[in-house]
């Protein structure tokens, strides 16, 4: 039997369709659960924050979800070991909960995605993210291996991981920096960084490594239509890309 | 107020009275250019609106064309386009932001999902940064980009173009699509046997921004009025938005489960009152509105306002009473509207009549009570004009100097958009094909599960339009149009919208294209009375059955063959295209054409460098001897994948005048540059890239 994988929707949040789709698409049994439904959530076995504008990034990105009820279930699954994936939105939530990386207590974040460098602005760019934890070092990732290249979306506008040097130090010595933005051949620079984020992070992983909090949208570069000049154009509706990392998520789960 | 002294009259002598203070607000608005097309609606006539692709034309808040079959279900794109000109310019932020607020819910009304946006610009000269005309450039786009990005429909078109015409007036045009099953489509009229339904308002609570927004677009912007103007411009709310629309998708199904028609339709112009009189007229119905029931989020304003002004984020059901409370739990229990937005929710205010009689209450009296017909019904202004210049676009071109592409490319009306547009979430809900960037028709694959695309480009005419579509390799299914001009009431001005319209509906009926959908924005002209450059903008649905055979302008290989496929001709010369469009898309089909772009007024020189940019700049193009790429404009430049197999084909389906061999693909020289060359002339791709991305990047930082 499939995992059965809940799609938080909160208020504001608009990309739990495509992440529905691409969870359901590698055979994780995933559908939406919206605010007023969180009831629910201690059901499933695995939780995915999925990108969108909840609470109107009101004070910063993911502060006000961060205190929503849903995340008190989330939390508590979390504490249990079960699998919580966030993207973008779900990833500033994450943070903001103090789940990722989790150096500090529970909504007391240690770090945050903060706005873009230099602009300020909102930006949407293609970008390739690659895996830089060990294989053993973060539970969705395990089927990769280190050094994975995989495309996706970056667009937000509050993607730039900031922190203390002090939590800068705890990410980088404690092993949470999951991915790092690189060019397509896997090369790493500033350049390949969209939004200035501090150690080229886009995305982190907590102590446990069952928490992955991941900026850019692999969900919106995840079917072969997604990139009809690189596909196999025979099979247009099949999965390929950015699907890589929820077929990891859902070996994860099985 | 845009009431002038004759229709004034005419209202008193059709009420038998004079009209009351809500009535002589209502008539103002409903009888504005914005609501009637009083001054075009004789012109628009002449456009084809009919076909066998059109599900709904033109007449509801959007039209819909046939996308194609699945799961034996038929499924159709709906489409509309608005201008958002005069709010633009006056606060453009929100005037841009709201524009783009009014589209989406002119297409959700219609039972659809809203897939994808499009916007079209022109700014005046925005050299000097310091510059009102650049503040608006960029305040525009932050506001389109905002509201877009949160509600999650992916902007994948749009153009954008300076001149110092629109210094004084800006264009905001906006384009939305949906995708609705054809038998779901729910329309903006009171159903059949619907007298005694209840009329429900759903969203923000009413207040007193955007009052007199209809005939405020209807007038020229004077400056010493720049107050009053503002008060005009609605405000924003993509949060709760985001909200109204998900919350009125669960209500589609809710309503699809018990087989109920309702009717169904957005606030815009005219407010509660603009939108209630239409729906309950288009279905031969009265209404009987009770203004103290409308959710408000002030006390005390007074009843015009309530009636007509046009706080956004309001759409209007029409639904039979015993399904209301249910409805009215999915909003503001589910989807806890108010507890979203302070005074948000979903109301019942008033109830459909059988009388043909539009009437509003509010406290113990009644404020409103007038023949709906009479209020709705057409308003005419036809007014007379000079013999229509129909204008041609020339075509020669010079030849560039060395260095001249650099320069051509780096002008601000060829450079990149890019950092515009990266701006706009192009990729949000997973289902793009190609974003807006290197083609100039953005492509989604709109059904989850089905081959089908859907490609949507926008131009300054329908040829243009086309060619953009038929580019990605989509068959064009339909046109909208918005028509931007200056005051109607000045005869040259008037001269030139007729003009347009006679040519815009000579062209569709060419291509066999039906318009259906549309808007007329005019009085673009400020109170100095500079009129802005004439502005037809037409965009474009294309569909492809297998989202597959999509092709990019990225050149694939090196030494390939390259064609122009076109004509140097234009006018009648220009009857042959639809042959012309019928060999590119088999061509890419079968597979036979590798990469392809539509030439635009730039010149075959530009699209060569724009299809080398696509690939990253691994190939260049080297143009034959003798050709003068630059002086080339109508038509597609085209790589081929094998050149006796595609030359055979274009014999088979093309007149020879109609293609041409033009060049070939490179790789680096010896010395590691790319260039693309022509005659003698070499330009290094990547000097020529960053001239290109340069321009627009200082002005959107």
């Amino acid at each position: 039997m499939s995992a059965r994988v809940a799609v938080l929707v909160f208020p504001g949040t608009n990309s739990e369709a495509e992440t529905v789709r691409i969870c359901r698409d590698v055979g994780l049994d995933a559908e939406s659960v919206h605010w007023s439904k969180g009831a629910s959530l201690p059901k499933y076995d695995a939780y995915v924050l999925p990108g969108g504008f909840a609470y109107e990034d009101r004070i910063r990105a993911g502060a006000i979800a961060a205190h929503d009820p849903m995340m008190d279930y989330v939390i508590e699954a979390a504490g249990e070991g079960k699998l919580v994936l966030g993207i973008c939105n779900g990833a500033q939530i994450l943070l903001e909960a103090g789940l990722v990386p989790g150096t500090g207590a529970v909504r007391k974040p240690t770090a945050a995605f903060t706005h873009n460098a230099p602009s300020g602005k909102f930006i949407c760019k293609h970008v390739h993210i690659k895996l830089v934890a060990e294989t053993s070092r973060c539970a969705i990732t395990a089927a990769l291996p280190s050094g994975t290249i995989i495309p996706a979306w970056s667009a937000h506008g509050e993607g730039r991981l900031a922190a203390t040097p002090e939590h800068l130090n705890e990410i980088t010595s404690g092993g949470h920096l999951a991915f790092v933005y690189a060019h397509s051949d896997g090369t790493v620079d500033d350049a390949a960084i969209p939004n200035g984020s501090a150690l080229g992070c886009a995305g982190l992983t907590n102590k446990r490594g069952n928490i992955l909090a991941i900026m850019p949208h692999a969900e919106r570069d995840a079917w072969n239509f997604n990139h009809p000049d690189l596909a196999d154009r025979e099979n247009i509706l099949a999965p390929s890309g950015g699907a890589i990392l929820f077929r990891a998520f859902a070996k994860a789960l099985s | 107020m845009a009431l002038r002294p004759d229709e004034l009259h005419r209202i008193a002598e059709g009420l038998g009275r004079e009209p009351t203070t809500v009535e002589l607000y209502a008539f103002d608005a409903q009888w504005s250019e914005h609501c009637s097309y009083k001054s075009s609606r004789h012109l628009l006539k002449q456009l084809p609106t009919t076909g066998p692709n059109v599900v709904l034309g033109p007449g509801e808040d959007a039209g819909i064309l046939h996308l194609g079959e699945h799961n034996g279900e038929r499924y159709g794109v709906v489409i509309a386009h608005e201008s958002h000109n005069h709010p633009s310019q006056v606060v453009p932020f929100e005037g841009a932001a709201t524009g783009v607020g009014g589209i989406v819910r002119d297409v959700l009304c219609m039972g659809a999902e809203v897939i994808a946006l499009a916007d079209c610009l022109r700014f005046g000269d925005v050299e000097d940064p310091n510059s009102h005309q650049r503040y608006v450039a960029q305040q525009v786009v932050d506001g389109i980009a905002a509201y877009g990005n949160a509600i999650g429909v992916p902007n994948i078109a749009g153009d954008v173009y300076f001149d110092e015409g629109f210094n004084d007036n800006c264009l905001v045009n906006v384009i939305a699509l949906g995708l609705v099953k054809e038998d779901e489509i729910i329309h903006s009229r009171a159903p059949e046997g619907s007298a005694g339904w209840d009329i429900v308002l759903v969203g923000k609570a009413t207040d007193a921004s955007g009052f007199g927004g209809a005939s405020f677009s209807s007038l020229t912007l004077e400056e010493d009025n720049q107050e009053a103007n503002k008060s005009a411009v609605q405000v924003p709310d993509p949060f709760l938005k985001n909200v109204i629309m998900r919350a009125t998708y669960r209500v589609f199904e809710y309503l699809r489960e018990k087989k109920i028609t309702a009717g169904f339709k957005d606030l815009g112009a005219g407010g509660i009152m603009g939108c209630t009189a239409e729906l309950c007229a288009a279905g031969g119905f009265g209404a009987i509105i009770d203004l103290d029931d409308v959710n408000v989020a002030v006390e005390g304003l007074p009843p015009e306002v309530i009636a007509v002004g046009e706080t956004q984020e309001r759409l209007c059901w029409v639904l039979p009473g015993d399904v209301t409370l249910d409805v009215l739990r999915i909003y503001n229990e589910e989807f806890s509207l108010p507890e979203i937005a302070r005074g948000a929710r979903a109301t019942v205010i008033g109830a459909v009549q059988a009388e043909k009689r539009y009437v509003m209450r509010h406290g113990s009296e009644i404020v409103m009570d007038v023949p709906i017909d009479f209020l709705t019904g057409a308003v005419s202004n036809e007014l007379r004009h000079r013999e229509p210049a129909r204008t041609t676009p020339s075509s020669a071109r010079n030849a560039l100097e060395p260095g001249g592409l650099a320069q051509a490319l780096a002008a601000i009306n060829a450079c990149s958009r890019e950092p515009l547009y990266k701006e706009y979430d192009a990729v949000v809900r997973g289902r793009t094909v190609i974003p807006r960037g290197h083609t100039d028709a953005g492509v989604i694959a709109p059904i989850p599960g089905a081959p089908f695309g859907v490609a949507l480009s926008v131009g300054g005419s329908v040829i243009e339009a086309v060619r953009k579509v038929v580019a990605v390799g989509a068959r064009p299914i339909g046109l909208t149009d918005c028509l931007n001009f200056g005051n109607p009431n000045n005869e040259e001005h008037y001269a030139l919208l007729a003009g347009a319209v006679g040519a815009l509906s000579d062209e569709a009926k060419m291509f066999g294209l039906p318009f259906v959908s549309g808007n007329v924005s005019l009085y673009n002209e400020s109170a100095s009375g500079t009129a802005i450059l004439s502005s037809p903008i037409i965009g474009c649905v294309g569909v492809l059955d297998d989202v597959g055979n999509v092709v990019t302008p990225a050149l694939k290989h090196p030494n390939s063959q390259l064609y122009f496929i076109g004509t140097q001709e234009t006018g009648s010369a220009l009857k042959a295209e639809s042959k012309r469009i019928a060999a590119v898309l088999e061509g890419v089909n079968d597979g036979l054409i590798l990469s392809v772009r539509a030439i635009g007024n730039d010149g075959m020189l530009a699209a060569a460098a724009r299809m080398a940019f696509a690939s990253g700049n691994d190939f260049g193009v080297t143009f034959r001897d003798g050709v003068v790429p630059e002086a080339r404009c109508h038509g597609w430049l085209v790589e081929a994948a094998e050149p006796a197999t595609f030359e055979a084909f274009a014999n088979r389906t093309l007149s020879r005048e109609d293609w041409e061999l033009v060049g070939i693909t490179s790789v680096a020289g010896i010395d590691g540059e790319v260039d693309v060359a022509s005659d003698g002339r070499f330009w290094d791709l990547d000097e020529l890239h960053a001239a290109w991305v340069k321009p627009l990047a200082e002005i959107y930082a």
